[in-house]
Order: structure tokens, then C-alpha cells, then sequence
């Protein structure tokens, strides 16, 4: 009997000595618990504050939340270099390093930014809240003057080559089909002249902004380009019917090779403008 | 008695003094942002930008902001295409974000993370070098952030066909006075 109680004992006080020593080993396995209290930079605490801790070398992600004392805990972190990472609404989030050792329990508390807004800077809700009303302006008329670019540019071709086909056209020995040439490709680069124009002229206008700059010239040189895109064919259409008739270019007319080449030289300077810094 | 009575107002009063918040204030700057195109090299300049700071326990937290709309680069056109493609009708503020230790200003160069919200985007900005020199309870701060147009999500704006680098560096340069 006794025998039976003291065998009892024992073995009742190895499996006593063993459940106690496996609890450390156990503990180890899970990994380290980082925890503590996050406060705002009045010194209060921050309930529901979210808090993630990055492992440097494996990247992985623990995440918790505080509770309404501020207090979080972020249990089973292996060691190694961490980022941790506090967010709240209506805080700036802080990041801080911390090394997790092989300790069981490590505490770091940590103080959310201060609440700035763009309001405590002095600015007004209408500076800083913008809508999709102003911006579909500004979209609008950066897609206009886009158009205005491309047709302007394009238009240069017809433009430069009917000045170059201007001599043949309007000399002393020219034939039907150099006039004919002449002709349309003047028509060609007036054409693509006025649907550029068109488009910049209806792009929308932002109210509040004021001129300034090499724009300032490109739209002063339109005085030149714009009535002398009109006068030139007008011009060009007489010279073209005393061409016709077999009669030298006289009058008026004679008028339409200056005025062409100065709205082209205008028209020139013009795109260089706003392409080249002078 | 009277001794005794200072003493224990000064141990008590003293870490309410240690504790107390302390602010700085953005009293002038210069932001410049540098776009780089093949005809152009252009730069784009505000002095419009407010900033606070608000120190407690050693942390400060800073905030920067500017209008999109206040940098000229000298040529309205050119500032209103900006202002479009950096989606500024719907997003006008440009602000910076950063949290620094106090005595960060005792040292001549600063490394911060930045927060930057612009053009309806966050993005930070790691380790970013400033340098500054303090003068009485004025601090002189200056630095460049290496910001990108792919960071925002903005599309390179593009003249005669070409388009301009990704990389529009901003220049910072700012003073802040001590309240």
C-alpha cells in the first residue's frame, strides 16, 4: 500500500516537473509579444488606433487594435528588425523601428502625430476642396488647345509650300496647273488655319488667371496671321481671275505675295513662340 | 518653510514645463519644381506655402501646404496646363507630412520621411537630406525632394511630340520661427 502511494507520488510529481518545464518551451515556439499604449500628442490615449508590425526580413504583416484604454498587444512576433506602424483617423501615421529579441514580452509606446490639418494652417475650405466641375474645365480646354497644336502645326506644310509655289503661279510664264497647285494648297492650309483657330478660340477661358509669359506674344501675332489669312485668298482669288484672262497681275492684287509672306513670317513666329525659349 | 514651499512648487512644476507643447511656424518659403523638356528646361516657383509644427514629448509633427494653382513658371498657359494635368481643379493643395524628433534642430542636417499629397495621391519619401542653420529662434531649412511624375500618376505633359522627363525634383527652402 505503501509502496503503491509512494510509486504514486512520484510519478505524479515527474509529470508535476514536467508540465512546469515544458510552459517555457512552449512559450519560445510562439514568439515574442510586442505591446503597450498609443497616445496622441496631448498625452491621451487613442482607442481604436491600428497598429501593424512589418517583419524587415520576411515581410510579414502581425496587425492589431488598441483598445478603449489605448492599450494594443501584438502577440507571436518572431525576433528580428520590425516596422511598426501606427494609423488613426484624423492622425498623421508614425512609423518606428523596433528590435523584437527573444524576450517573451517587450513594451513600446508610441504617440500618434498631432492633429494638423490644412485647416490649422489658415486656409480656407474652398482653397483646399477642389471639384470635378473646374477640373473638367481645365481638362476641356487642355484638349481644345491640344487640337489647336496639332491643326496649327499640320497646317504649316500646305502653308510653306503654297508660298513656295507662289512664284510659279503668279510669274510671267505660268501654266494652268501651277496656278491650279498653288491654289489648293493655299485652300489646304487656310482650311486647317481657321479649324485651328476655331479651336482655340472656343477652348474654355479660366476665370482668375492672368496672361503672362510667351503667350503673350503668341496671341499678338494672331493679329497679324488672322486678318492676313483672310485678306491673302481674297487677294489671291483676283489675281487668280487676271491670271486667267491672260492679263499680268495688277492692282490690288499684286498685294497677295506681300501679305501672304507676312502672315506666314507672323504665323511662324507665332509656333516658335511657345516652342522655343528666346 | 518658504524654502521648502519653492522647492516642492519647482520639483512639481518642473515636468509640466518638460511637457509642454511647443510650436513652430512657417514664416517664409520657397518651393521650386523642375520640369525638364528637351526644347525647355523649366521651373515652377510658390511662395504661397503655410506650415505648422506642433512638438509634445520630444516628437514634432510637421504640415506644409501650398495652392497647386500659386506656382508661376512664367507663363500662364504653360501654369494652367500644369494645373490640369495635376488634376488641380479637383485636388488644389499640395501637403507635406513629416515627424521629426525635437532635437533634430541642434543637428545641421535633417533626414525625414516625408507623407506627400498631391494630385490626389499619397506618397511618402523615405530618408529625405535636408540641411539647416539655425540663427537666433529662426531655422533655415532647404532641401530637395526627388519626386516623379510616375509617383503621382500624372501623365508627362509633351510639346511638338516630345515628351518632358519623369523626374520633377522640387527644391525646398524654408524658414521657420520658433512661438
Amino acid at each position: 500500500m505503501k509502496a503503491k502511494a509512494a510509486k504514486f507520488a512520484v510519478e505524479a510529481g515527474v509529470l508535476l516537473l514536467a508540465s512546469m518545464l515544458s510552459v517555457p518551451l512552449r512559450a519560445q515556439a510562439g514568439g515574442a509579444t510586442l505591446s503597450g499604449t498609443i497616445t496622441n500628442s496631448s498625452g491621451a490615449v487613442v482607442p481604436g488606433a491600428r497598429i501593424s508590425a512589418k517583419n524587415d526580413a520576411t515581410g510579414q504583416v502581425s496587425e492589431t487594435q488598441t483598445d478603449s484604454a489605448g492599450l494594443y498587444n501584438l502577440p507571436s512576433l518572431a525576433p528580428g528588425e520590425y516596422e511598426v506602424g501606427v494609423s488613426a483617423e484624423g492622425f498623421s501615421t508614425n512609423v518606428a523601428k523596433v528590435t523584437i529579441t527573444s524576450e517573451a514580452k517587450q513594451t513600446m509606446n508610441l504617440t500618434l502625430g498631432g492633429v494638423l490639418s490644412l485647416g490649422d494652417l489658415g486656409f480656407s475650405p474652398s482653397e483646399t476642396q477642389g471639384n470635378a466641375r473646374d477640373q473638367a474645365r481645365l481638362d476641356k480646354r487642355s484638349h481644345m488647345l491640344k487640337i489647336h497644336q496639332r491643326l496649327g502645326l499640320i497646317a504649316t506644310a500646305p502653308l510653306i509650300a503654297s508660298v513656295i509655289t507662289g512664284p510659279l503661279a503668279g510669274g510671267r510664264s505660268t501654266s494652268t496647273s501651277d496656278r491650279y497647285l498653288h491654289l489648293a494648297l493655299g485652300s489646304a492650309a487656310g482650311d486647317l488655319y481657321f479649324m485651328s483657330a476655331y479651336y482655340a478660340l472656343r477652348a474654355p477661358k479660366i476665370p482668375g488667371t492672368e496672361t503672362r509669359g510667351p503667350i503673350r506674344l503668341h496671341k499678338a501675332l494672331a493679329w497679324i496671321h488672322g486678318p492676313g489669312m483672310i485678306l491673302t485668298p481674297i487677294l489671291g482669288a483676283i489675281a487668280f481671275d487676271q491670271k486667267s484672262k491672260g492679263e499680268r497681275v495688277h492692282g490690288i492684287a499684286s498685294a497677295h505675295g506681300a501679305v501672304a509672306i507676312v502672315t506666314t513670317a507672323a504665323y511662324g513666329a507665332a509656333i516658335l513662340s511657345v516652342s522655343i525659349k528666346f | 518653510m518658504k524654502i521648502k514651499l519653492l522647492a516642492a512648487f519647482l520639483l512639481l512644476g518642473t515636468p509640466a514645463f518638460a511637457q509642454a507643447d511647443t510650436q513652430w511656424a512657417l514664416v517664409q518659403s520657397t518651393l521650386t519644381y523642375h520640369v525638364s523638356h528637351p526644347l525647355h528646361q523649366v521651373e515652377g516657383v510658390s511662395h504661397a506655402a503655410r506650415g505648422k509644427a506642433v512638438c509634445h514629448a520630444g516628437q514634432c509633427d510637421l504640415l506644409i501646404a501650398a495652392p497647386v494653382k500659386s506656382f508661376d513658371s512664367g507663363d500662364s498657359n504653360r501654369d494652367l496646363h500644369m494645373l490640369q494635368v495635376a488634376r488641380g481643379g479637383q485636388f488644389p493643395m499640395i501637403s507635406v507630412r513629416t515627424h521629426l524628433p525635437e532635437d533634430a534642430s541642434a543637428s545641421t542636417t535633417i533626414r525625414a520621411d516625408l507623407e506627400i499629397e498631391f494630385a490626389g495621391q499619397t506618397v511618402r519619401y523615405k530618408d529625405v537630406s535636408f540641411e539647416q542653420v539655425t540663427q537666433g529662434n529662426q531655422t533655415r531649412i532647404s532641401g530637395t525632394i526627388p519626386a516623379t511624375l510616375s509617383d503621382f500618376k500624372i501623365d508627362p505633359p509633351s510639346l511638338l511630340a516630345l515628351p518632358v522627363k519623369n523626374e520633377i525634383p522640387v527644391r525646398v527652402e524654408m524658414t521657420w520661427q520658433k512661438h
